[in-house]
C-alpha cells in the first residue's frame, strides 16, 4: 500500500484532479476536507501519513491548520500547496512545521515524494 | 470799481448842473409867484431821489431800482422847465413834467428786485408812461384858462382850443385812466404784500409804506385838484412828504441791510460758540439771516451727495420762487449749501457776509457730519455682517461686541466679562494668546476652534486683528457649514479608496477562485493526460476533453472578470453599445432611450455604471416587469435615469452599491437621486457636469 493521504482544499475541482493525479502514482487517498476545521477533524480520525494542504481557505489559513495538526498525538507530514508562488509566503512555510510547498500547476506525486525524502 | 463808481461820475455833475439850471429859470421866471419855495423843494426832491439813487446804483450795479430812482430824480427837474419864459422850454415842461410820476410808479413796482415780473405789471407801467405824456399833451391842446401867476404862462405851442368843454371832458378822461392806474398798482402792491415770505416783508416794509401811500395820495389829489383849493394844499402837502420820503426810505433800507448784515455776522459769532453743535450752527444760520426756515446740508465728499446736520442723506431742492439754494463751494469743491427764503437774494451783501462768515464754521463741521454719515455707514455695514466681531482688551476682558443676533452669542451676556468667564478655559487661553500676538506683531492670527451648543457642535474660525496697543478684534465666523462639507468630501474620498481596494480585493480573489483554478485544474488534468497517453489513449482522450472543457470555462471566467473592470464593449463601441448589451444581459425587458448628446468618455463610464448597478438592484429586488433607461443633455449635465415599475422602496443608504455610485459621481461633481415611494417603481436619477 502506498502513502495515505487526506487532500485539504475549497476547490472541488482540484480535489478530483489530485485524487486523481496522486491515485495514478500510487497513493492511497484516504479523505478530503474543504476548510480547516474540516481538515483537522478529518486527520485526527483518519490518522492519514501525508496532508496536502491549500494556503487560503475559508475559515483558517494553512499556516493555522498546519499548527493544530503538528499539535496531535501522531502528526502527519504536511505539504502545503497553492495556486500562488511559493515565494509570496515568504518564511511562513519554512516556520509552519511543513516539509514543503508544492505550487498545485506542478502537483505531482514525484513532486511529493521528493519533498518527503528530504 | 469802475463800474460802481461811473454813475456818480456822470449822474452827480449832471444833477448838479440840471439843478443849477432850474435854480436860474425859476429865478428869472416871470410867472412863479414863490421862487425860493419852488425851487428848494424841486432841488429837494430831486436831489434825494438822484443821490439815494446812485447809492443803490453803485451798491447793486445790477438792479435797476437805483437807476430808476435817479430816473425819477431827473423827472422831477423837467417840471422846472415850465419856470422859463419861453414858449418852446414852457411847452416842453408841461409836456414832459409829469413823466418822473410814471418813472416813479415803476420804481415802487419794480422794487426791490429791479424787474418787473408780471406781464400784467409790464402794461401797467407801459400804460403810465404813456398817460404821463398822453394826459399832459391834452391838457395843453385844450387849455381853458391861465394858471400861472403873477404874470401870464408863456404861450403854449400846442393849443388847439381854449373851449372849456373840450378842457372839462379831456381832463375827466385822463383823470379817470390815472386813478384807475394808480389804483391797479396800488392793488398790484397790496397782492405783492400778501404773497411775501416774512423775510420778503421784512425789505418791502418801508418802500411799499411810502409808496403805496404816494400812490393813493396822487390818485386822491388828482380827484380832488379841481374841486377844493384847500383839499389840493392839502393832499399836496402830503404827497410831497411821503413822496419825498421814498429815497429816504430806501436809503433807510439799504443802511438796514448794512446794520442787519453787521448785526448778522455778531450773530453768528454769537450763535456758534467753540464747539457748536452741527444744529447749533443751523440754528445760528437761521438768525443770523433772520429766515427761521433755513436748512443747512453738507456736503459729503465720500457719499458724493449732501447730509444734513444728522448726517441724513440729503438732496438739495430746485430753486423755487419762494425758496432758493445758496451754495458754499470752495475753489469749486462744494463746502455746504444753506437753503432759505428767496427774499434772501434781495439782501446779497447780508447772504454774502453772512454765509462767509458761517463757512469756516460749516467747513468745520462739514467733516464732523461727513465722520457722523461715515460712522452710520459703517454702522450699517456692520450690522449687515453676519460675522460675530468683539473688541477685546489685553487682560482678556470684552469690551464691546456686535452680533446680527444674540441667538449667535455662545452665553448672552459679553461686555464686562472675560474671555475665561464665556468660554471653555483652554480655548480661552487659545483666544487670549492669538489677540495678544496680533497686538504685540501687529500681524492678524487665525484660529479655528469648535464650541458645544447644547449637544450641538459648531466650528469656528476666529480672525484677530490689533484695534489698539492694548486691545484687539476678534472676528468670528460660523464655518461649521464648510466644515461639515469638508467632512463629507473628505468621508467621499476615503470611501472611493476603500472601495478601490475592495475592487481589488475582491478581484484578486475573483481570479484566484476562477480562472486561476480553472487553469490549476487543466494542469492538472493534462498531466494526467500526458502520464496515462501511452498506457491508456481511450483515458487520456477522455482527460484532455475535460481539460478542454476547464479551458473554455477559465475563458469565460476571465471574460467576465474583465468586463468588470472595464466594459470592452463601452471602450471599443461606445455607450451606446453598451447600454444595449447591459440590456440584452439583463432578464427583463429593458428600453434604452438616448444618449442623445456627445459625452466625454470619463462620464460615459460612470453612466455605465449607473445602469449597470440600477439594472442589477432592478433584477434582484425590484420585482419589476419592465425599465427605461434614459441618458440626455440637459442644462449642461448629462442627465441618466433608470426608472422601474416595480415595488419600490429603495434606501439609497442602505445598499453599498448606490452608495459606492454616489460617490463615484461625487468625483466627478455629479449627484445621485432615488426616488422609490413604496408600490410606485424606482427612479434612480444621475446628473453629472459636462464642464
Amino acid at each position: 500500500m502506498g502513502m495515505t493521504v487526506l487532500i485539504v482544499d475549497d476547490h472541488p475541482s482540484f480535489r478530483a484532479s489530485a485524487r486523481t493525479l496522486l491515485e495514478a502514482e500510487g497513493y492511497e487517498v484516504v479523505g478530503e476536507a474543504e476548510n480547516g476545521i474540516g481538515a483537522v477533524e478529518a486527520a485526527t480520525r483518519l490518522h492519514p501519513d501525508l496532508v496536502l494542504l491549500d494556503v487560503q481557505l475559508p475559515d483558517l489559513d494553512g499556516f493555522q491548520v498546519a499548527e493544530r495538526l503538528g499539535r496531535l498525538a501522531d502528526p502527519p507530514a504536511i505539504v502545503l500547496t497553492s495556486s500562488r508562488d511559493g515565494a509570496d509566503y515568504g518564511r511562513c512555510i519554512e516556520e509552519s512545521g511543513a516539509r514543503g510547498f508544492v505550487p498545485k500547476a506542478d502537483l505531482s506525486g514525484a513532486a511529493i515524494a521528493a519533498l518527503l525524502v528530504a | 470799481m469802475t463800474s460802481i463808481r461811473r454813475p456818480w461820475l456822470y449822474f452827480g455833475p449832471a444833477a448838479l448842473l440840471a439843478g443849477g439850471l432850474v435854480v436860474a429859470l425859476t429865478l428869472a421866471s416871470d410867472h412863479e409867484e414863490n421862487p425860493a419855495l419852488a425851487t428848494s423843494l424841486a432841488l429837494f426832491v430831486s436831489w434825494s431821489f438822484v443821490v439815494a439813487g446812485l447809492i443803490g446804483w453803485s451798491r447793486r450795479p445790477r438792479n435797476k431800482t437805483g437807476m430808476l430812482m435817479v430816473a425819477v430824480g431827473f423827472g422831477v427837474l423837467v417840471d422846472g422847465l415850465t419856470e422859463a419864459n419861453s414858449s418852446l422850454p414852457y411847452t416842453l415842461g408841461a409836456l414832459f413834467g409829469s413823466v418822473f410820476i410814471a418813472a416813479f410808479v415803476h420804481l415802487i413796482l419794480v422794487y426791490p428786485g429791479g424787474d418787473l415780473i408780471t406781464r400784467y405789471a409790464r402794461r401797467l407801467v407801459v400804460a403810465g408812461y404813456a398817460t404821463s405824456v398822453l394826459a399832459p399833451l391834452f391838457d395843453l391842446m385844450f387849455t381853458s384858462h391861465k394858471t400861472c401867476k403873477p404874470n401870464e404862462c408863456p404861450d403854449n405851442l400846442l393849443l388847439v382850443s381854449r373851449n372849456h368843454g373840450a378842457h372839462v371832458a379831456e381832463t375827466t378822461v385822463w383823470t379817470a385812466v390815472a386813478v384807475l392806474l394808480f389804483l391797479a398798482a396800488f392793488m398790484l402792491l397790496v397782492g405783492r404784500w400778501r404773497r411775501a415770505t416774512p423775510a420778503l416783508r421784512r425789505i418791502l416794509r418801508p418802500v411799499y409804506l411810502a409808496g403805496a401811500l404816494s400812490l393813493l395820495l396822487l390818485s386822491v389829489g388828482f380827484v380832488v385838484t379841481p374841486f377844493s383849493g384847500f383839499g389840493n394844499t392839502l393832499v399836496e402837502v402830503a404827497l410831497i412828504a411821503t413822496f419825498t420820503a421814498v429815497p429816504f426810505l430806501f436809503l433807510a433800507g439799504l443802511l438796514g441791510t448794512t446794520l442787519a448784515r453787521s448785526t448778522g455776522v455778531r450773530a453768528i459769532f454769537r450763535a456758534i460758540p467753540e464747539r457748536a453743535s452741527a444744529g447749533e450752527v443751523e440754528q445760528g444760520i437761521r438768525e443770523a439771516l433772520r429766515d427761521p426756515t433755513a436748512e443747512v446740508a453738507y456736503w459729503y465728499d465720500e457719499g458724493g451727495h449732501y447730509v444734513d446736520v444728522e448726517g441724513n442723506r440729503f438732496e438739495l431742492p430746485t430753486d423755487t420762487r419762494r425758496r432758493v439754494v445758496t451754495r458754499l463751494d470752495y475753489a469749486d469743491t462744494p463746502v455746504a449749501a444753506i437753503v432759505h427764503d428767496a427774499a434772501l437774494r434781495e439782501e446779497p451783501e447780508l447772504l454774502e457776509t453772512i454765509t462767509g462768515a458761517a463757512r469756516i464754521a460749516l467747513e468745520r463741521d462739514k467733516l464732523l457730519v461727513e465722520v457722523r454719515a461715515r460712522a452710520e455707514r459703517y454702522r450699517a455695514l456692520l450690522q449687515a455682517m453676519p460675522d460675530l466681531m468683539f473688541r477685546i482688551g489685553r487682560n482678556g476682558s470684552y469690551l464691546s461686541y456686535n452680533a446680527a443676533s444674540t441667538r449667535d452669542l455662545f452665553t448672552e451676556q459679553v461686555v464686562g466679562l472675560t474671555v475665561w468667564d464665556r468660554l471653555p478655559h483652554d480655548l480661552a487661553d487659545r483666544i487670549l494668546d492669538a489677540g495678544r500676538t496680533a497686538i504685540d506683531q501687529g500681524i492678524p492670527q487665525v484660529i479655528e476652534y469648535q464650541l458645544d451648543f447644547a449637544g450641538e457642535i459648531r466650528h469656528y474660525e476666529g480672525r484677530f486683528a490689533p484695534s489698539g496697543d492694548d486691545e484687539f478684534l476678534m472676528i468670528v465666523r460660523d464655518i461649521t457649514e464648510r466644515k461639515r462639507q469638508q467632512e463629507e468630501v473628505e468621508a467621499s474620498r476615503s470611501r472611493i479608496v476603500a472601495a478601490g481596494d475592495e475592487a481589488r480585493r475582491k478581484l484578486e480573489r475573483n481570479l484566484h477562485d476562477g480562472a486561476q483554478q480553472r487553469l490549476v485544474s487543466l494542469s492538472l488534468s493534462l498531466r494526467l493526460a500526458q502520464n496515462s497517453l501511452r498506457r491508456d489513449p481511450a483515458e487520456a482522450e477522455k482527460l484532455l476533453d475535460a481539460s478542454r472543457e476547464e479551458l473554455a470555462q477559465a475563458l469565460e471566467e476571465l471574460r467576465e472578470l474583465a468586463r468588470g473592470i472595464h466594459p470592452a464593449v463601452l471602450t471599443d463601441r461606445g455607450l451606446d453599445a453598451a447600454l444595449e448589451s447591459l440590456a440584452g444581459r439583463a432578464p427583463l425587458p429593458v428600453e434604452v432611450v438616448g444618449p442623445g448628446c456627445e459625452l466625454p468618455s470619463q462620464i460615459q463610464a460612470a453612466a455605465y455604471y449607473v445602469v449597470s448597478e440600477a439594472l442589477a438592484n432592478v433584477t434582484k429586488y425590484a420585482q419589476a416587469s419592465a425599465v427605461t433607461v434614459t441618458v440626455d443633455c440637459s442644462n449642461g449635465n448629462a442627465v441618466v435615469v433608470v426608472a422601474d415599475d416595480g415595488v419600490g422602496g429603495a434606501d439609497r443608504e442602505r445598499g453599498s452599491g448606490l452608495r459606492g455610485l454616489a460617490d463615484r459621481l461625487a468625483s466627478l461633481d455629479g449627484k445621485l437621486a432615488v426616488e422609490s415611494p413604496p408600490g410606485a417603481g424606482t427612479r434612480v436619477r444621475a446628473e453629472i457636469p459636462l464642464k
